[in-house]
């Protein structure tokens, strides 16, 4: 008998399993229909209150009208940082005029020692302050994790209450999750030493969002 | 890990000694206490909350088999590959293999405590490999002689900055420095090069969602997503409970988890992991691997711990546990310490091997109160009590002592001479200051505390007087 | 109303002034108070020890004796929790007992709810003057709920100002067996609790339950405070003369 037949029988004896093979009606019902558990009052906005648990998270968080103006944020928010103003973009975000905004973006892989990685996101949950990144061939997860400060640009208009609203938007649009599905809420951060918070760990050390909308 | 359970009362007695762990361990009341009960403040009603968590955990185990198969069913269709390991020796095995099967020769290591359990990070170095953990607590203890951790969410909450600052600068070789943002960025400068060339990532699993095959971790430092996307393979490896049927079930309890853990309202990742990468895409592992683990879980499931599986491993209850408060975890001797170590101990390595664990508590429900999925904590400690009883595992003198107790308690009128008794030669040993200094059989109490004497008569024959 | 004084073990051998406090306060009240005599323990130390034969024959032997009251009232978190929270359990596979187990429970209370919520009394005999703190013993509070009532209470001695000490509802570290067979662990919590009390300045700690008071003040008087009373909250009320 292989361990996996060994365990799933003591698991049937457990719970006391009659009959084989087992109908699984109720499981595939409720899977199905994924219903939505308790969620906290939703008395604000997202938009505004995606930007005060953004903030409150320590991300950075400011407001352009238009994609266009995106390469030009970035391009203020590193130098007034006194950053560098170059480093590794989503292929998906190549053709908006990195150049024109004196940034030095380049969409392939991001490596060890990149220090900037521009991002989008699929959208963001406004209850946590959270971005919502899927990985793919244009939009690979590392870039919003090796370098140390990452950028992220979030339509305003996918801006959504709750997680649950993000799963189901990633359900219609997607189909299946992809490799990486990953919420972001902030710098990296550890309190492992006294339990004092402590922000940049493994991941990147800033998070600055630029809401387009 | 080695089992050191029985050793409990004498670690607890030492620890209790041990001004710089009671420097360590007194943050957790100012930290963790208050940080919890500020975000609990913050939801609202989190008491419905807990009701909800511990429904889709009650509900994933009432049919744990065909979650299971589902979650097998759809993780294997996305391309990963489910294992199935009975016990500790097997999960190492397993994951031995797949290293040795690819050539993995380093693996980073992203926290879980089911590898502790299974004593995963010996069997690699047994067989050549070696494993790097990349979670800070989790790196300092491996580098301080592979110390086991303290608790299960801050491995080194018994450590100070001192006590880092003093084993990076002996490690590292590095100029000795105290601020936990410095030793951060050391310990980031350190472990980057090690997640850029490691062979295997290996991580835990907070949860596994049936619904997509998914394997879902929660984490704040960034090395959970390091671990898992940039070495050729993943494992990752958990217990069998942790299976959750659908992506809305993970988001009511990732609503409980990090504001009972940390209290915080989300940890800053979260990361939903199905099937290894697509073809086209740039990063991601090559192959996932997903090790589920049942070593004791489902014989759990079929007798009075049931409760117990429902457990998110947040920490809550060893952080709220005032015993914990004072003693910390390494005297509990294993992986799991506090509440959840009470229970959990016995019930994997056997009760005669943690006997001590069940009786550690005061059964206060501290921990109860605060459990994200109402596992009734100090109930499950006292059934342990009575299979303690039950299996002759109780010491003599307190088996006679109880035996006594019960026997006279039945025999009103045996009972009333007997207590009269007692009442006056309390009283006598208590003398004109009305305290007992030294009484014997009770140097438990005696060697720290007075015992103040009775008045010397019992409510029974007063009330009798007095009737009269 | 026919009322059931529960005296405690403890109450019995360590303090029968609490009781017969007890049954001041609930004759002030108004009710008609007997003391069933045959009373011994409720098995709280033999169900919590494991010896579950033991805590289901005590628990047959209490159904007994204060069956056919209105109300059974016992000054002790303890006791009041283990008949109302634990007795029902311990008779789950028994049907034909389970249901007049069921209906003791109900009738049971500790004596501070009892008195707050059931007599709602307006005034208390007492005559108490000077500061007190209240600790909450773990089974009072968190099995019964018991945490306004002791307040309210002594609310209504105009000599008495309370302070509340921190981590009031922090177990105080008696735990029954748990105090021999943990002694260090145990003292340790009990000098907290000691810390916490006389940093209020109060002239009596105060408590529901004996065995915590008794491990109160037992460390209390091992630090060399001699001063400081430790007193059960119904001893407050009704005030001491016998």
């Amino acid at each position: 008998m292989s361990s996996r037949e060994a365990i799933l029988g003591r698991v049937r004896t457990a719970l006391g399993r009659k009959v084989s093979p087992v109908d699984t009606a109720h499981i595939d019902a409720h899977i199905a229909a994924h219903p939505v558990g308790l969620q906290p009052p939703r008395d604000w906005e997202p938009e505004l209150r995606f930007r005060a648990r953004a903030e409150a998270l320590a991300s950075t968080v400011e407001k352009v009208s238009s994609l266009h103006a995106v390469p030009g944020a970035v391009a203020r928010y590193l130098v007034v940082n006194k950053l560098p103003t170059g480093g590794v973009c989503w292929p998906s975000l190549r053709c908006l005029d990195w150049i024109g905004a004196g940034l030095g973006m380049e969409d392939r892989p991001a490596r060890g020692d990149d220090l900037v990685g521009v991002t989008g996101c699929f959208c963001a949950v406004a209850e946590t302050g959270t971005l919502m990144l899927l990985s793919g061939a244009d939009t690979p997860a590392a870039a919003s994790l090796l370098p140390e400060t990452h950028i992220s640009i979030v339509d305003t208009a996918r801006i959504v209450p709750f997680m649950e609203d993000a799963w189901a938007l990633a359900r219609a649009e997607r189909g299946r999750p992809p490799r990486s599905v990953n919420f972001i809420s902030g710098p990296s951060r550890t309190a492992d030493i006294e339990q004092t918070v402590t922000m940049g760990a493994h991941g990147p050390y800033r998070v600055h969002i630029i809401l387009v909308g | 890990m080695d089992v050191r359970s029985n050793e409990f009362k004498a670690r607890a007695a030492a620890n209790l000694g041990d001004a710089k762990l009671q420097k360590g361990l007194g943050l957790i009341k100012v930290k963790a206490v208050v940080n919890r009960a500020s975000a609990v403040a913050e939801f609202g009603d989190f008491e419905t909350l807990r009701e909800a968590g511990k429904q889709i955990r009650n509900r994933a185990l009432a049919d744990l088999d065909l979650y299971l198969e589902r979650f097998e069913r759809e993780a294997t269709a996305r391309g990963a590959v489910v294992h199935w390991a009975e016990n500790a020796a097997e999960a190492c095995r397993i994951v031995v293999d797949i290293a040795r099967q690819n050539g993995a020769k380093t693996v980073a290591k992203s926290k879980s405590m089911v590898s502790e359990e299974v004593g995963l990070n010996d069997a690699l170095i047994e067989a050549g490999i070696e494993p790097i953990e990349t979670d800070l607590g989790e790196y300092i203890l491996q580098i301080n002689d592979a110390e086991p951790p303290s608790h299960i969410v801050m491995p080194v909450i018994h450590k100070t900055a001192e006590d880092v600052a003093d084993l990076f600068h002996e490690k590292h070789g590095t100029p000795r420095k105290t601020d936990p943002a410095a030793l951060t960025r050391e310990a980031r400068e350190i472990l980057r090069p090690k997640f850029l060339s490691a062979d295997m990532g290996v991580s835990g699993a907070n949860f596994l969602i049936a619904e997509t095959g998914s394997t879902l971790i929660v984490t704040n430092e960034g090395n959970g997503r390091l671990c898992t996307t940039l070495p050729r393979l993943h494992v990752a490896i958990t217990g069998i409970e942790k299976v959750v049927p659908t992506l809305e079930d993970v988001s009511t309890l990732l609503r409980l988890l990090p504001r009972s853990a940390t209290g915080q309202a989300i940890t800053n990742y979260v990361s939903l992991h199905t099937g290894p990468k697509h073809i086209d895409e740039s990063d991601g592992p090559q192959q996932f691997h997903i090790v589920l683990v049942d070593n004791g879980r489902s014989k759990l499931l079929a007798g009075e711990m049931r409760e117990m599986l429902r457990c998110i491993r947040c920490g809550a209850c060893m952080n709220h546990c005032p015993v914990y408060q004072a003693v910390g975890g390494h005297a509990w001797g294993w992986v799991y310490p506090g509440p959840m170590g009470n229970i959990l101990t016995p019930s994997y390595v056997g009760l005669e091997h943690a006997v001590q664990l069940p009786n550690a508590a005061t059964l206060c429900n501290q921990c109860g109160v605060v459990c994200p999925v109402k596992i009734p904590l100090p109930d499950l400690m006292r059934k342990l009590r009575e299979e303690q009883m039950a299996r002759g595992l109780k010491p003599w003198p307190e088996r006679l002592g109880l035996a006594l107790w019960g026997w006279a308690a039945q025999r009103p009128a045996l009972y009333a001479l007997g207590t009269r008794i007692a009442a006056r030669v309390m009283k006598w040993l208590g003398g004109g200051e009305k305290l007992i200094h030294r009484l014997p059989l009770a140097a438990g109490w005696t060697d720290g505390r007075d015992f103040p004497a009775p008045a010397g008569k019992t409510f029974r024959e007063l009330y009798r007087e007095k009737r009269k | 109303m026919r009322v059931a004084l529960f005296v405690t073990c403890l109450a019995d051998l360590m303090r029968p002034g609490v009781a017969f406090a007890a049954l001041r306060l609930l004759e002030h009240g108004g009710c008609t108070v007997e003391v069933p005599q045959t009373q011994t323990c409720c098995g709280q130390p033999a169900y919590n020890s494991g010896d579950r034969a033991t805590a289901i024959a005590l628990a047959r032997k209490v159904l007994d004796e204060f069956d056919g009251f209105d109300y059974v009232v016992a000054p002790s978190g303890s006791c009041g929790g283990m008949v109302r929270a634990h007795y029902p359990e311990l008779f789950r596979d028994d049907p034909a007992l389970l249901a007049r187990i069921e209906a003791l429970a109900a009738r049971t209370y500790e004596l501070t709810d009892f008195l707050v919520n059931v007599l709602r009394l307006d005034s208390v005999p007492g005559n108490f003057s000077g500061t007190v703190t209240y600790h909450d013993s773990c089974s009072g509070l968190r099995e019964l709920n018991v945490k306004a009532q002791p307040r309210t209470l002594l609310g209504k001695l105009p000599g008495v100002k309370l302070a509340e000490m921190n981590e009031a509802e922090t177990c105080c570290g008696f735990g029954g067996t748990f105090s021999l067979k943990f002694g260090e662990v145990s003292t340790q919590l009990a000098d907290n609790k000691c810390g916490n009390a006389c940093a209020t300045g109060a002239d009596a700690i105060v408590g529901g339950d004996l065995g915590c008071l008794l491990n109160i003040e037992g460390r209390l008087r091992r630090r060399g405070d001699l001063k400081t009373q430790v007193l059960h909250i119904a001893e407050v009320l009704a005030g001491r003369s016998d």
